[in-house]
């Protein structure tokens, strides 16, 4: 089996290969960096900007707080005085949420929400779902697999 | 029926401390679905899902070095990626989630996180722009996580044959490189569960090991 040179760029007979497995110059068809513009700027006016909510923080989310993370109100928190995006935050969580639907329903930020609810956890107002082990055991994939199979 | 739950007096409020005990709540589980801008990921997380996809915004940190800018400097950029994302009730103790990303960068430091306790991933791929889906193939490579080559069969149209897109993708004999129909749900299904499988192999060979 005899396959055209991949790195014709005039002939591209066949799929292009990756990158790495290319001699010469990246000719043909190979990893270019996209758009290296000005990144999208927000739009929306009214809306604050991510900074102001978080305090001026841009960085140290809880590594604990995945996207998939399950957060709950913790029902017996001391009320206290909270911004009006984290009374939102606390107002979806009476069922268990993810850390990405609380996202997506408040149209936060993924970090900015992940900064929110490891302060609101921190201020007792929330449960953060940990999971013990991090890597899924075979006894939870065999039952995502059955729970696949049942679905038509 | 749960006669120990308290009414929900939180719909729509931010009352906290009235008592009552909160929901258990349920372990998250989550697959990755990756690919090029429009090779259909968001129509595989939303034909699977059973809610319509949601969206979230995150940041992406990448670096270009080297073979994209020969001769420049370290260059790094920030960018704000849409993430879409479906979720599918298994039971009540156990969701999973599904999550759309994009994959055109590189070096995405931002997999890190979403990565970090997945059971596995489906690359999707377009024939017609196979090398969208590079990026992606490199990373979860190097990254250890179980994954599967699905090729979208937009219209029953494929310009390669699964031979020689793994020709072109050239990933180990076990990765399964398969095709599938990103609008039904019997076939995205389908191709999860080789996902789902290529996760028992490796769960099982970390146990024994």
């Amino acid at each position: 089996m005899t396959y055209p040179d991949a790195d014709d760029p005039a002939h591209p007979a066949r799929p292009s290969v990756r990158p790495f497995l290319q001699s010469g110059l990246p000719s043909a068809g190979g990893y270019r960096p996209t758009s290296l513009g000005e990144p999208p700027v927000d739009e929306s006016a009214t809306t604050l900007r991510p900074f102001v909510i978080t305090s001026g923080r841009t960085d140290g989310a809880d590594p604990d707080i995945g996207m998939e993370t399950q957060v709950t109100v913790n029902h017996a928190a001391v009320p206290m005085r909270l911004s009006p995006e984290m009374r939102a935050i606390v107002a979806l969580c009476g069922e268990p949420l993810s850390v990405a639907e609380i996202s997506a329903r408040l149209r936060l930020h993924l970090g900015v929400t992940r900064i929110l609810v490891g302060d609101l956890r921190a201020a007792g107002q929330l449960d953060v779902h940990v999971l013990d082990n991090e890597t899924p055991d075979p006894e939870t994939i065999m039952r995502v697999i059955r729970g696949l199979r049942a679905i038509t | 029926m749960d006669f120990e739950q308290s009414p929900d007096h939180y719909v729509g409020t931010a009352r906290v401390g009235s008592g009552g005990k909160p929901k258990k709540a349920p372990v998250p589980v989550k697959i990755i679905v990756a690919g090029g801008f429009g090779v259909g990921k968001t129509t595989t997380v939303g034909a699977i899902s059973e809610i319509s996809p949601l969206t979230t915004e995150a940041e992406m940190t990448s670096e270009s070095v080297g073979i994209d800018n020969p001769g420049q400097a370290t260059m790094k950029t920030t960018t704000t990626i849409a993430m879409d994302f479906g979720v599918l009730t298994i039971d009540q103790t156990l969701k999973l989630y599904i999550f759309g990303t994009p994959g055109q960068s590189r070096f995405a430091f931002m997999w890190d996180d979403l990565i970090k306790g997945a059971l596995g991933a489906l690359v999707v791929v377009d024939t017609a722009r196979i090398d969208d889906c590079y990026p992606a193939v490199d990373y979860f490579e190097r990254a250890g996580l179980p994954f599967v080559v699905g090729v979208n069969t937009f219209n029953g149209q494929m310009n390669y044959n699964l031979e020689e897109v793994r020709w072109a993708l050239a990933v180990r004999d076990d990765v399964p490189v398969l095709s599938f129909d990103a609008r039904f749900r019997a076939s995205v299904r389908d191709a999860l569960l080789v996902v789902l499988d290529q996760a028992l192999d490796k769960a099982i060979r970390a146990r024994s090991t």
